[in-house]
């Protein structure tokens, strides 16, 4: 009896002990393929969640999202977040499979704008060099751009999709194939197809796919957005609308005025970004990174952007120069028996505004001179190999605007140029199918808008329909369906600039950061027109 | 240790055993050597967590776990007339684990919220001294012993994924801690007894929340306080 007692409690303790290993509920299931386009973890993993009053709040604690309101209107759909991780390729010219990652913002709540059939925004954000960015993640305070499309769009029915980019976030690409537009069109058409599939699955199922699409990046996100919206046409999938904003679309011809003494604010990051992304692309560049730079930065510049230590920091630790671009000292150009041509360049790559300096100074002459000093980013040699290229094979938007506004008519020699022409949208003879709105500031010291936006416009101008293409400048006159967005920002730079005076700034040095903040203040505008533009189709 | 006394030391546990199975020859032919006893456990969990670590997580998030009810289960073997080891397994309770700290998480509501549900087995092993002759009326007792809780059937609940960002996958370590029993048996005659007790324990768990790769984690202790009460038969 006692033997079978015992037994007895022994298997009991030994069922109830065999439940150990027991189950527990799943989480995301991890995609067996690297295909690109697959959606890595399906579910997503959703960082936040807020209804239209919390978000309303969240954004009213800062002035800087109370102004942004102001702008975008209240929220009237509450948005989920969700971090999406997916498969795609790298830049190089066999394409490495990578992971990336970026966002899904969803809308949500009760009101027929805000689930149920929803369009999708695909939004290509700027140039950034924090390599942690993660623009899903609405609880990092310095995520603005993230804030700006969830307020701007999310809030307002929009499902929004967004990548973080190659190079970013969790991707171990080690670069980012930065203004590459095959890779960038084919990272941004991955994320919209991993997006798609893990829309239904998430906590917001209840908002789904009309079938809308959507495009709109900025800056460098505007290039991206242009890009992928000809990749995609090309496919002959359905773009509804674009509104790519202030892109350096015209790769070559903003090169060109670039290497010729056109110096953008910014432009001692944007080089860098570039050349490695090009050389990964192409191999071309140089053989060696001080063949372009100059032995103060050659040392590891390839990959030294897009990075976790703080831009100030490397400006601060003599990593880059916070505008130098170019040797103060002009170099000297000789072409053989061409004694004339030869001083002309000479007298063009001398520094804006200084004796000698051929064309008549404006009022962005002195920001130009300001990419210009000792030491310096970009050797002289390659300067001037990229100048003999442009003269002898010019664009056909500068420096003389021709009609049609086309690109160079030979493929260009030298290997920067080449890589910007291969990259320059015009490239291949592309024009829209879909409405597009092309929106900017004419202003900009960062991404020039008559050499990108100008140029696109009279490039596709003869071959597209009436009507089809839209150009808004945000600080031109106002005028049309866009005028009272146009008085907007008009109206915010005179407050920015009355309130940097009564701060204590002199009236030039709050007119300087007024031209410092002018590419960043325009996107919100820009947004605004685009979401107006989309709600229209 | 030589081969020797390694083939030898089970046999020398196992005699140590049988001894303690009867140590006193003439109380076993006197009183009944064991018993079963079954009754209701209510648990006071006692929950005391750090708050939970990882991303996305918001400052001041913690979890708690509601009270329970379960079946008691025991056998219990004197080993003298004074001495009693007492193998506790309850029916695995369904444990609720609830959100505690903000109200919500964005706009999820948390705190209060049944986050989590898990069951578990804590069979305890204990020797209690029981006092006074076998035959007495009222017998206290009060025992030491040690705890084994592990968890199973962890699931997050549709509030859980929800605060947790999607489908949660949860893991909670395996715990051994000391326990400790105060109790009172009531001889109501032909073998059947009443029992109250009082018991103690002390749980620590690591639980780690894994949601689409986001891992988040808490270190849990417990200090499940239980009262039992329970009918034991001898033979």
């Amino acid at each position: 009896m006692f033997k079978l007692l015992t037994l007895s409690s022994v298997a009991l303790s030994a069922a109830l002990l065999c439940a150990c290993g027991g189950s527990s509920s799943p989480t995301a299931t991890v995609a067996a393929s690297t295909a690109h386009g697959t959606l890595a973890l399906n579910p997503p993993f959703r960082i936040a969640s807020l209804n239209a009053a919390a978000l309303q709040a969240e954004l009213s604690t800062s002035s800087s999202g109370a102004a942004l309101l102001k702008i975008t209107g209240n929220p009237s759909c509450g948005v989920d977040f969700y971090y999406v991780k997916f498969w795609t390729l790298g830049g190089a010219a066999t394409p490495e499979v990578t992971q990336s990652s970026g966002a899904l913002m969803v809308p949500t709540g009760a009101a027929p704008t805000c689930s149920g059939p929803r369009p999708i925004v695909l939004y290509a954000h700027g140039t950034n060099t924090d390599k942690t960015l993660n623009i899903a993640d609405i609880t990092n305070s310095t995520n603005s751009e993230g804030v700006l499309i969830a307020a701007m769009f999310a809030a307002q029915g929009f499902i929004v999709v967004a990548p973080n980019y190659a190079g970013y976030d969790i991707s171990t690409l080690g670069y980012h194939p930065y203004l590459n537009a095959a890779q960038q069109s084919g990272e941004m058409i991955d994320i919209l197809t991993a997006a798609r599939a893990a829309l239904p699955k998430t906590l917001s199922a209840a908002t789904s796919d009309s079938g809308k699409l959507f495009i709109t990046g900025y800056s460098q996100g505007g290039h991206v957005a242009m890009a992928t919206q000809r990749a995609l046409e090309a496919n002959g999938a359905v773009v509804t609308g674009a509104a790519p904003a202030s892109g350096p679309y015209a790769m070559e011809a903003f090169g060109d005025v670039l290497l010729f003494g056109d110096v953008d604010l910014g432009s001692t990051v944007f080089t860098p970004l570039l050349t490695t992304s090009y050389q990964k692309a192409y191999g071309n560049l140089y053989n060696t990174p001080s063949d372009v730079y100059s032995s103060s930065y050659a040392n590891g510049i390839e990959t030294l952007l897009p990075s976790d230590t703080p831009l100030e920091t490397i400006f601060a630790d003599n990593l880059l120069p916070q505008t130098a671009e170019f040797d103060s000292t002009t170099p000297v150009v000789s072409i053989p028996g061409n004694p004339v041509l030869s001083a002309e360049l000479t007298a063009l790559l001398s520094v804006p505004g200084s004796p000698g300096y051929p064309l008549p100074p404006t009022a962005q002459t002195p920001l130009f001179a300001l990419g210009f000093g000792s030491p310096y980013l970009i050797n002289n040699s390659y300067r001037l190999s990229y100048a003999l290229d442009a003269a002898a094979d010019p664009d056909g938007a500068v420096p003389t605007p021709t009609p049609g506004a086309k690109l160079a008519a030979t493929v260009p020699v030298q290997p920067l140029r080449q890589a910007f022409y291969k990259n320059d949208l015009r490239n291949g003879g592309w024009s829209p199918n879909s409405p597009t709105l092309l929106c900017g500031g004419d202003q900009d010291p960062t991404v020039f808008f008559s050499v990108n936006t100008g140029t696109m416009a009279s490039f596709w101008s003869p071959l597209v329909q009436a009507g089809l293409i839209t150009v808004l400048d945000v600080s031109g006159t106002p005028a049309g369906p866009f005028a009272e967005l146009q008085s907007g920002f008009q109206a915010s730079q005179a407050q920015e600039l009355a309130a940097l005076i009564a701060g204590g700034s002199s009236p030039a040095a709050a007119g300087q950061t007024l031209v410092e903040d002018y590419h960043a203040a325009v996107a919100p505008f820009c947004m605004a027109a685009a979401r107006a533009f989309f709600s229209e189709l | 240790m030589t081969i020797f006394s390694i083939r030898t030391l089970p046999a020398a546990v196992a005699a140590t055993l049988l001894g303690l199975y009867c140590a006193a020859p003439a109380y076993c032919d006197d009183y009944p050597a064991n018993s079963l006893r079954a009754g209701l456990y209510s648990v006071f969990y006692h929950v005391s967590a750090e708050n939970l670590q990882g991303p996305y997580v918001p400052p001041g998030a913690n979890i708690d776990a509601k009270n329970v009810e379960t079946l008691y289960l025991a056998y219990v073997r004197s080993l003298t007339p004074n001495l009693d080891f007492e193998l506790t397994a309850g029916y695995p309770p369904l444990q609720k684990t609830v959100g505690k700290g903000p109200a919500t998480l964005g706009s999820v509501p948390y705190n209060g919220q049944v986050i989590a549900t898990a069951r578990w087995i804590a069979p305890t092993a204990l020797i209690e001294y029981v006092f006074f002759d076998p035959g007495a009326k009222l017998r206290p007792f009060i025992g030491a012993g040690v705890n084994y809780t592990t968890f199973y059937d962890r699931d997050s609940t549709a509030a859980g994924d929800a605060a947790s960002g999607g489908p949660t996958k949860l893991s909670l370590t395996r715990s051994i801690g000391p326990a400790g029993s105060v109790g009172l048996a009531w001889n109501l005659g032909s073998n059947w007894h009443m029992y109250g007790s009082y018991n103690i324990s002390r749980v620590n768990t690591d639980l780690t929340a894994d949601t689409a790769g986001v891992i988040r984690t808490t270190h849990i202790k417990f200090g499940p306080q239980t009262l039992v009460v329970s009918l034991g038969y001898s033979f």
